[in-house]
């Protein structure tokens, strides 16, 4: 017998109450890695998307906050408020080279997919896209489609394959290479045949900027502004906002699982209050063999730690799952696009190894008390209970 | 002098229960000597119990002192009132001795594991005291699964396991029918052959008869 033995076979005496509670910690704990990886994986996917924008700047409407910014990097629909004379000044100005996009959605089977409208020559010199199979817009206002990688897998899409959208039938002419980007999901037009079909005018929903000299970022933001009355900001500034949204809701998702991690903490407490109780006369029994108030604690926490290990272990594994198999049925918006696709693979061995010890020590700290009083029982007050 | 294993002096012991003040002990003094067996007998609620867990430094008295193979029990504090318990004394309750989730093999291991015996060593050594009291077939029953002379023959064999110099049992026979009565007197008659010191708390005169010494507590108070 040791002491760690003697643990396990009190703390697996009484099942059902055993499985409660580690069921408590265990769902705190899962909740924790789920929010946690997820949180994760939105950030590098943030990361991801920003590069594979490929702009140095971003011209949106004046007034556009990080919401809107974190849209561009998402795909989702924004007012289309630039005209395309204003996208002539940014054009005009040196060592610029600006392309417009008016973002759009549309469905195909009744799944909903990211549609940009794009100026084809443009955008192609802008992002050096691959063309997989069939072939690239023939000329500036091509009618037919041009698919990402991933978008072309998940509705059976090649060349020659018709997609209607808007009640016009478009044939689909091209499949790109895969980008690692939100390009991948997207279906591009052409800039023209978008703004038909959706009745923009002549307006387009952002631009995209890259500038020749770098070190100038700052100059060519004041120079778009002065020339456009539009808001302008740089890849890193938009990083920043996005992530700082992000950031909150990532805070907002651990403060949740804190929670939960918390009652579950209680559950512990509860639970080994009860032992500590029920066990009265058998510590009376131990304290007359010769253990010592130390040694009875030690019990009792160690009690309290083993259903953290456990449980921890089993949350872990149960958020990892969760966060493999539900994130791409979350429901589409801004912030949880992001984590489709992109699955919940961001937990490594330190995140595993951190939410376990998180839980030995939350569970660890709520047997305090009770190994306390279980330990400040007197052998003789223990003993003469009956 | 040397020859004597306890020495209580003017032992006082008082239980506050709200307004109430039980004198549970009025100044007992008494000598015990080593390997002798020894008797505690008296009516109920009389305090045989209270003085036998301040002889076996489980409680503290309110007034006076007692010394164990030289000991002043009063110059100890908690942890080494465990250990002294741990070293020297082997305890035996009227009721429920045992660790209920553990088999009579396992309670006997959790004993030795405080004893410090390496638990490579507690399993051989609990069959050994487990054969001792007779019980060698019932290493691995649960408590539930044994009669109450067996899981008190249990409980001596646990009460064994440091070897100690001195045993204290609170009515170790006190709710057994005749034929466990007589095994559990078989085996404390032994175990007094082999040089312990054995003080029971009774009410059985069969033990008392074979007591070479007897001491009656009523009210608090030694009688004659
Ligand atoms: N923890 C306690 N709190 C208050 N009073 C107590 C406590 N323990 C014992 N007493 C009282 O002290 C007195 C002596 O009790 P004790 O248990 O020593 O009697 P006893 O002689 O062992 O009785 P029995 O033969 O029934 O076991 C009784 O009046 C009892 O009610
Ligand atoms: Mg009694």
């Amino acid at each position: 017998m040791t002491l760690s033995k003697l643990v396990i076979k009190n703390i697996t005496r009484r099942r059902g109450r055993f499985v409660f509670t580690l069921m408590g910690i265990t769902i705190g704990i899962a909740s924790f890695v789920t929010f946690l990886s997820m949180g994760g994986s939105l950030k590098s996917e943030i990361n991801r998307e920003s590069a594979a924008l490929g702009a140095n700047l971003v011209v949106t409407p004046i007034g556009s906050c990080a919401y809107e910014q974190v849209s561009i990097l998402t795909g989702e629909i924004l007012p289309s408020n630039i005209t395309m004379s204003e996208v002539a000044k940014i054009r005009s100005i040196q060592g610029v080279n600006a392309v417009p996009v008016l973002t759009e959605k549309s469905a195909i089977n009744n799944k909903p997919v990211s549609l940009n409208g794009i100026d084809v020559v443009q955008m192609m010199k802008f992002k050096g896209w691959r063309v997989a199979q069939g072939s690239y817009f023939s000329g500036h206002d091509d009618p037919s489609l041009v698919v990402g990688s991933a978008a072309a897998e998940l509705f059976k899409l090649a060349p020659g394959s018709t997609v209607t959208v808007r009640g016009q039938q478009l044939t689909v002419r091209g499949v790109l290479q895969e980008t690692g980007g939100r390009d991948d999901l997207t279906v591009f037009l052409s800039l023209p045949q978008a703004q038909r079909l959706y009745n923009t005018g002549d307006t387009v929903s952002y631009v995209a900027v890259k500038v020749d000299d770098l070190k100038n970022l700052e100059g060519y933001i004041q120079t778009i502004r002065d020339a456009t009355n539009l808001g302008v900001v740089s890849d890193k500034q938009m990083l920043k906002s996005v992530l700082s949204i992000v950031g909150t809701v990532n805070i907002t998702l651990q403060m949740i699982a804190a929670v939960s991690v918390l009652a579950a903490a209680f559950g512990i407490v509860n639970t080994m209050l009860t032992a500590t109780y029920e066990r009265k006369r058998e510590i009376g029994i131990l304290q007359a063999l010769g253990a010592r108030q130390r040694t009875i604690f030690t019990i009792f926490l160690l009690e309290s730690g083993f259903y953290g290990i456990l449980g921890g272990a089993a949350g872990v594994v149960l958020g990892l799952l969760v966060s493999l198999t539900a994130a791409p049925y979350i429901s589409q918006n801004a912030f949880t696009s992001f984590v489709k696709g992109s699955g919940g693979g961001l937990i490594d061995l330190k995140t595993v190894a951190g939410s376990i010890l998180f839980s030995a020590l939350v569970a660890v700290a709520a047997g305090v008390y009770p190994a306390w009083r279980a330990a400040r029982l007197s052998p003789v007050e223990a003993i003469s209970y009956e | 002098m040397s020859n004597v294993i306890i020495k209580a002096s003017d032992l006082a012991k008082s239980y506050e229960t709200g307004a109430v003040t039980t004198h549970a002990l009025r100044g007992v003094s008494l000598e015990i000597e080593k390997g002798s067996f020894t008797a505690i007998v008296g009516p109920s609620g009389h305090g045989k119990s209270t003085l036998m867990h301040l002889l076996g430094g489980l409680d503290r008295p309110s007034a006076g002192s007692v010394f164990i193979e030289g000991t002043d029990l009063r110059g100890l504090d908690n942890s080494g009132l465990a250990r002294l318990r741990g070293e020297k004394i082997g305890f035996v309750f009227q009721f429920f001795n045992l660790l209920q989730g553990l088999s009579a093999k396992e309670n006997i291991e959790v004993a030795a594991m405080l004893a410090g015996v390496p638990e490579k060593d507690q399993g051989a050594r609990a069959l050994a005291l487990l054969a001792q009291v007779g019980l060698a077939d019932k290493a691995g029953s649960k408590p539930s699964q044994l009669s109450g002379g067996q899981q008190q023959r249990v409980a001596i064999a646990r009460a064994l396991v440091n070897d100690p110099a001195l045993l204290l049992m609170d009515e170790p026979t006190g709710n057994l029918d005749s034929a466990s009565e007589a095994e559990v007197l078989e085996i404390l008659r032994k175990l007094h052959v082999q040089g312990k010191t054995v003080v029971v708390v009774t009410h059985n005169n069969e033990i008392a008869q074979k007591a070479e010494q007897v001491i009656c507590v009523r009210d608090g108070r030694i009688a004659a």
